[in-house]
C-alpha cells in the first residue's frame, strides 16, 4: 500500500489548509491580475539599466576594446570576473530540479521554478560577456567548428575557452528544457482559466496542446528524469570547465588541481545566495509565505553555509599549498599578492575571506538560518564575495607575473566597463520581471505533488499513523 | 504480526572465515618480516592500515552526512555503518602504532624522507619542515584518529537511545534530533579539517616530499567513500541473506547502489581534474607523480585502477535493475573495495618503490588480516545491540522508503 505519510518532527512545505484548488488559487492569481505600481516601476528601472549596457556595449563595439581599462598585464579584468560571476549565480537552478530532485528533497518544489528561471537568465547575461570581449563580435561564429573557407583558422579544440563554448551552450539548452517541460501543465491551467481569447489563445500555444491525460503524465514523468539524468554531470562539468580556463594555464594562482571541484561548490553557493534575495522579495511582493516557508529558507542557508565551508575548506588548501610547496611564484602570488592585506589588492583577498567564509559561519545557528533580514544581508554579502573571488583570481594573479617588467599598473575599470556589467543587472531583471509577471513562480503541479505528505493540515491528520509501534506500522504499511 | 529478528547472532561460519583470514594475515607477516625487502614490508601494512582505516570511518561519515541532511531513508539499516565505524576503535591504534613506527623508531626516511637530515640542506624540504616534522605528526595524528574515535563513539551512543520507548512523541524525538545534529556537525567539521584536507597530506602526500597537489586529499576522501559505502553494502547484504533487517529491502539497497554508483563518478572526476591538469601544464616538478606511474612499471596497476573504479561501476551500476539486484551489488562493492585498494596501493606504493610494482602474496595477506578483522568485530558490534532502531523518529519513513 503506498501511504502518504512523513515524519511530524518534519515542518510542512505548505502551510495552511490548503486544497488542490486552493493552491491554484494562490499562485496563479497575480498572473491574472494586472501589474502593480510597483512592478511597472521595478520593470521600468531594470529597462533603463539594460539600456545604458546597451550605450556601454555599443561603445565598446564601436571604438574597441581599449574603451576598458585593460593593458596588456591584465588582459582579463572586470569582464571575465563578471562572466563567471554570472556563470556561477545560473548553477543553483539546475542544481535545485536535478541534484535536489535525485536526492528527493521535497522543499525543491516550493522554489524550483523561480530558481530556473533565474539560471537562464544568468547564463544569457554570463554569455555576453566572453562574445563581446572578442572585440569583433561579427566574428564570433569564428567559435562554432564547423568546415570552412578560412583556410587552416579552424577552432583550438585544446583549448578550454572552445569547451566553454560547448559546455555553457549544452548547459543553457538543457536547463532551458528542464525548465519549459516542467512549465507545460501549469500552463495549461492558466489555459483553462482564462478569461479572455488572447490569454486563451497565447497560454494554448505555450502548453504545447496539454489535457492533463494520464499519458501526458507519465511522458512528462520519464521526460523529467532524463533530463534530471543529464543535468547532473553538466551541473558538475560548467563550472568545472570554467575553472580549467585558469587551471590549464602555468600562471601561479591559476594553475591548481582542486580548481575543479572548488569552483563547482563556490557556483552552487553563489547560486544559492541569488536565489535565497530574489525568493525572500517574491514571496514579501506575491504573499507566498505559505509555500516559500522558512523551512526553505532555512534549508537553502543550509546549503549556503555547506557549500560556503567547502569553498573555505579551498582557499584554505591553496593558501597552504602556496607555503607548502615553496614554490617562490606560488607562494609570492598567494602571500603577497593575495594574503597580505597591505599589498594593492590585499583588500580584495580579505573582502573574499570575510564574505565567502567567516561571515557565513553564521547559519550554523538556527535562529540566524530562520531570520529574514540576516538571510537578506548574507546573500547580497554571499554574490559580492563570490564576486571578488573571481577578481581576486584573476587580477591579483596578472598583475604581476614572472616578469617584473610587464607588471602592471593599478588597475580600475572605465566606466563603459562597469556600464556592461550594469547592462547585464538590466537584462537579468528584465527578463525576471516579466518572468514573474506571465509565468507561475512557483511550480503549481508540483506543490500539489507534496501537498498531502507535506501540507499542514495533512501532516495532522498523520497523527494516528505517529503512534502506531514500528512492527504494527510496517506489518500494515510495508511491501 | 511476527516480531522481527532485532538481535543478530555470529553464525559459526562467519567466525571461522574471520579467524582463518586473520590467521593468514599473521602467517603473512611473519613470512613478510623474512622474506621482505624492509620499506616494502613496511609500506604494505602502512597503506593496509591507512586504507581500511579510512573506509571504516567513512561509514561515520555516512551517518553524519545523512544526518545533518535530516534524512530518513537510511535508519532501517544505520546500525549496519555503526558496527563498521566501531572498527576505528580498532584499526586507528593499529594505523598509528604503524605511522609512529615508521617516524619515531624507523627513522625511516625512505619513505618519509623529510626526515632525513638532507632534509635540513634541502633547499624546498627544509622551508617544509613547520608541517613536516616528528611533533606535528605525532600531535596531528593523535587528535584525528582520537577526534574521530571520540565522536563517533558519541554517535553510536546517542543512538542506543532509539532502543529506547522513552524516545515516543514529540519534544523526545525532537530533541533527539537535535543533539545528534550537534555531534554529527562536530564529527563533518573535524572530518574536513583532517581527511578533507591535512591528514593526507602529512600521512601520504609527503612521501613525495617534494611533489604538491591541491586535490590530493579530496581525492583520497573520495576514494575512501566509495569504498566505505561498498563495505556497507556488503553487510547489508549479508544480513539480509541471513533473514535479518526485515525493515531494509531493494529500495534501500538501490539507494546504497546509487551512493556507489555516484561516488565512482565523483571519484573520477577527482582523478580526471588532477590528472589532466598537471598533464596539461606539463611542470616537471608536478609530472614527476605521474611519470613513473603511467609510463614506469606502475603502468599496468595505473590503468586496472582506472577501469575497475571507472569503467566497470559506470557501465554496470548504471541500470535500475543492476543497482536493485542483490548478486550485482555483491560483485560490484567487492570490487570497488579492491579497486580502491588498488589505487591506495599505487598512492603509497608508487612512492615508496618507484621503479618496482609488485604486488605479491604479501599485499594480499596483510589484507587478509584486516579484512577478517572487520569481519570479526563488525560482526560482534552488530551482535552486541538490536539491528533497528525500532523508537527513531525517522523509522517510519525508512520502512515505506520507496525510490
Amino acid at each position: 500500500m503506498h501511504l502518504k505519510y512523513e515524519s511530524q518532527l518534519r515542518e510542512p512545505l505548505v502551510y495552511g489548509d490548503k486544497t488542490y484548488h486552493q493552491v491554484t488559487e494562490d499562485i496563479v492569481r497575480p498572473i491574472e491580475a494586472k501589474p502593480t505600481k510597483l512592478w511597472y516601476v521595478g520593470f521600468f528601472i531594470a529597462v533603463a539599466l539594460l539600456m545604458f549596457g546597451v550605450y556601454s556595449v555599443y561603445r565598446e563595439v564601436t571604438y574597441g576594446i581599449g574603451q576598458w581599462n585593460l593593458n596588456k598585464t591584465i588582459g582579463w579584468g572586470w569582464d571575465i570576473t563578471n562572466f563567471v560571476w554570472w556563470v556561477g549565480i545560473g548553477h543553483a537552478g539546475t542544481l535545485i530540479s536535478a541534484i535536489l530532485l535525485l536526492f528527493r528533497q521535497g522543499w525543491r518544489t516550493g522554489v524550483n521554478r523561480a530558481a530556473e528561471a533565474m539560471t537562464i537568465f544568468a547564463v544569457m547575461c554570463a554569455g555576453q560577456f566572453p562574445i563581446f570581449h572578442m572585440g569583433r563580435v561579427w566574428m564570433a561564429f569564428f567559435v562554432l567548428p564547423y568546415p570552412n573557407t578560412r583556410g587552416p583558422l579552424w577552432t583550438n579544440f585544446n583549448s578550454p575557452l572552445l569547451w566553454d563554448v560547448f559546455a555553457i551552450s549544452t548547459y543553457f539548452t538543457v536547463s532551458l528544457l528542464f525548465w519549459y517541460s516542467g512549465l507545460l501543465p501549469d500552463f495549461a491551467t492558466i489555459r483553462d482559466r482564462a478569461k479572455t481569447k488572447l490569454r486563451k489563445y497565447l497560454y494554448g500555444v505555450a502548453a504545447f496542446g496539454w489535457t492533463g491525460s494520464t499519458k501526458h503524465w507519465q511522458r512528462h514523468e520519464s521526460l523529467s528524469l532524463v533530463l534530471a539524468g543529464l543535468s547532473t554531470p553538466l551541473v558538475l562539468s560548467v563550472h568545472t570547465i570554467v575553472s580549467f580556463d585558469f587551471a590549464t594555464s602555468v600562471i601561479p594562482g591559476w594553475h591548481t588541481t582542486i580548481f575543479p571541484p572548488y569552483f563547482v561548490a563556490g557556483a552552487v553557493f553563489s547560486g544559492f545566495a541569488m536565489v535565497q534575495s530574489l525568493m525572500l522579495i517574491l514571496r514579501k511582493v506575491f504573499g507566498m509565505e505559505d509555500y516559500i516557508t522558512l523551512g526553505h529558507i532555512e534549508a537553502m542557508n543550509k546549503v549556503i553555509v555547506l557549500t560556503g565551508s567547502i569553498v573555505g575548506c579551498a582557499y584554505l588548501t591553496e593558501l597552504f599549498m602556496g607555503w607548502y610547496s615553496q614554490n617562490k611564484y606560488e607562494g609570492y602570488t598567494f602571500w603577497y599578492s593575495r594574503a597580505n592585506l597591505f599589498s594593492p589588492y590585499g583588500w580584495s583577498y580579505w573582502g573574499m575571506m570575510a564574505c565567502n567564509v567567516i561571515s557565513p559561519q553564521i547559519f550554523w545557528f538556527r535562529k540566524m538560518r530562520r531570520n529574514l533580514f540576516v538571510t537578506f544581508f548574507m546573500s547580497v554579502i554571499v554574490n559580492i564575495g563570490m564576486w571578488f573571488e573571481r577578481f581576486v583570481i584573476i587580477v591579483t594573479s596578472l598583475y604581476r607575473d614572472y616578469l617584473p617588467s610587464s607588471w602592471s599598473v593599478y588597475y580600475s575599470p572605465t566606466p563603459w566597463e562597469m556600464g556592461f556589467y550594469l547592462g547585464t543587472f538590466g537584462l537579468f531583471f528584465t527578463c525576471f520581471f516579466l518572468f514573474a509577471k506571465y509565468f507561475p513562480v512557483i511550480a503549481v503541479a508540483e506543490i500539489k505533488y507534496v501537498l498531502k505528505t507535506s501540507g499542514e493540515s495533512f501532516k495532522d491528520g498523520m497523527d494516528n499513523i505517529e503512534e502506531k509501534g514500528s512492527e504494527e506500522f510496517a506489518h500494515e504499511y510495508a511491501h | 504480526m511476527a516480531s522481527i529478528r532485532e538481535q543478530f547472532e555470529i553464525p559459526a561460519k562467519m567466525k571461522t572465515w574471520a579467524y582463518g583470514l586473520i590467521g593468514a594475515g599473521v602467517l603473512a607477516f611473519i613470512l613478510g618480516l623474512f622474506t621482505k625487502e624492509h620499506n616494502e614490508f613496511i609500506g604494505t601494512i602502512m597503506y593496509n592500515s591507512l586504507y581500511w582505516m579510512l573506509i571504516c570511518n567513512a561509514s561515520m561519515f555516512f551517518i553524519c552526512a545523512t544526518t545533518l541532511a535530516m534524512g530518513g531513508w537510511q535508519v532501517a539499516f544505520r546500525r549496519v555503518p555503526e558496527a563498521i565505524s566501531k572498527m576505528v576503535l580498532i584499526f586507528g591504534p593499529i594505523a598509528f602504532l604503524v605511522l609512529i613506527y615508521i617516524v619515531f623508531v624507523d627513522h625511516n626516511h625512505h619513505i618519509y624522507h623529510w626526515l632525513s637530515d638532507e632534509a635540513k640542506e634541502d633547499p624546498i624540504l627544509k622551508g617544509k619542515l613547520g608541517f613536516l616534522n616528528p611533533v606535528f605528526f605525532l600531535v596531528w595524528t593523535v587528535l584525528a584518529i582520537g577526534l574521530w574515535a571520540l565522536l563517533g563513539a558519541r554517535m553510536r551512543k546517542l543512538s542506543a537511545e532509539a532502543d529506547d520507548a522513552a524516545l515516543r512523541g514529540e519534544e523526545p524525538g525532537k530533541s533527539f534530533i537535535w543533539r545528534n545534529t550537534v555531534t554529527a556537525s562536530l564529527f563533518i567539521v573535524w572530518f574536513a579539517l583532517t581527511v578533507g584536507s591535512t591528514v593526507p597530506w602529512l600521512w601520504m602526500m609527503s612521501i613525495d616530499a617534494h611533489w604538491y597537489s591541491t586535490m590530493y586529499s579530496w581525492y583520497t576522501f573520495a576514494s575512501s567513500f566509495v569504498s566505505g559505502m561498498s563495505l556497507i553494502a556488503l553487510f547489508v547484504i549479508y544480513l539480509k541473506n541471513k533473514g535479518y533487517l526485515e525493515y531494509t529491502n531493494q529500495e534501500h539497497l538501490h539507494d546504497i547502489g546509487k551512493f556507489m554508483f555516484a561516488f565512482s563518478i565523483f571519484w573520477t572526476y577527482l582523478w580526471f581534474s588532477q590528472y589532466m591538469l598537471i598533464w596539461y601544464a606539463n611542470i616537471p616538478e608536478e609530472t614527476v607523480y605521474f611519470k613513473h606511474r603511467v609510463q614506469g612499471p606502475y603502468k599496468g596497476i595505473f590503468f586496472l585502477n582506472l577501469i575497475i573504479n571507472f569503467v566497470c561501476p559506470i557501465l554496470i551500476l548504471m541500470t535500475r535493475s543492476a543497482k536493485r539486484n542483490y548478486t550485482l551489488i555483491t560483485f560490484m562493492a567487492v570490487m570497488i573495495i579492491f579497486g580502491h585498494w588498488i589505487d591506495f596501493y599505487q598512492m603509497i606504493m608508487g612512492s615508496i618503490r618507484k621503479d618496482d610494482a609488485a604486488l605479491s602474496w604479501f599485499d594480499f595477506g596483510i589484507a587478509a588480516f584486516f579484512i577478517g578483522m572487520i569481519i570479526l568485530f563488525t560482526g560482534k558490534a552488530l551482535a552486541s545491540r538490536p539491528l533497528v532502531p525500532k523508537y527513531h523518529p525517522f523509522l517510519k519513513e525508512s520502512i515505506i522508503h520507496h525510490t
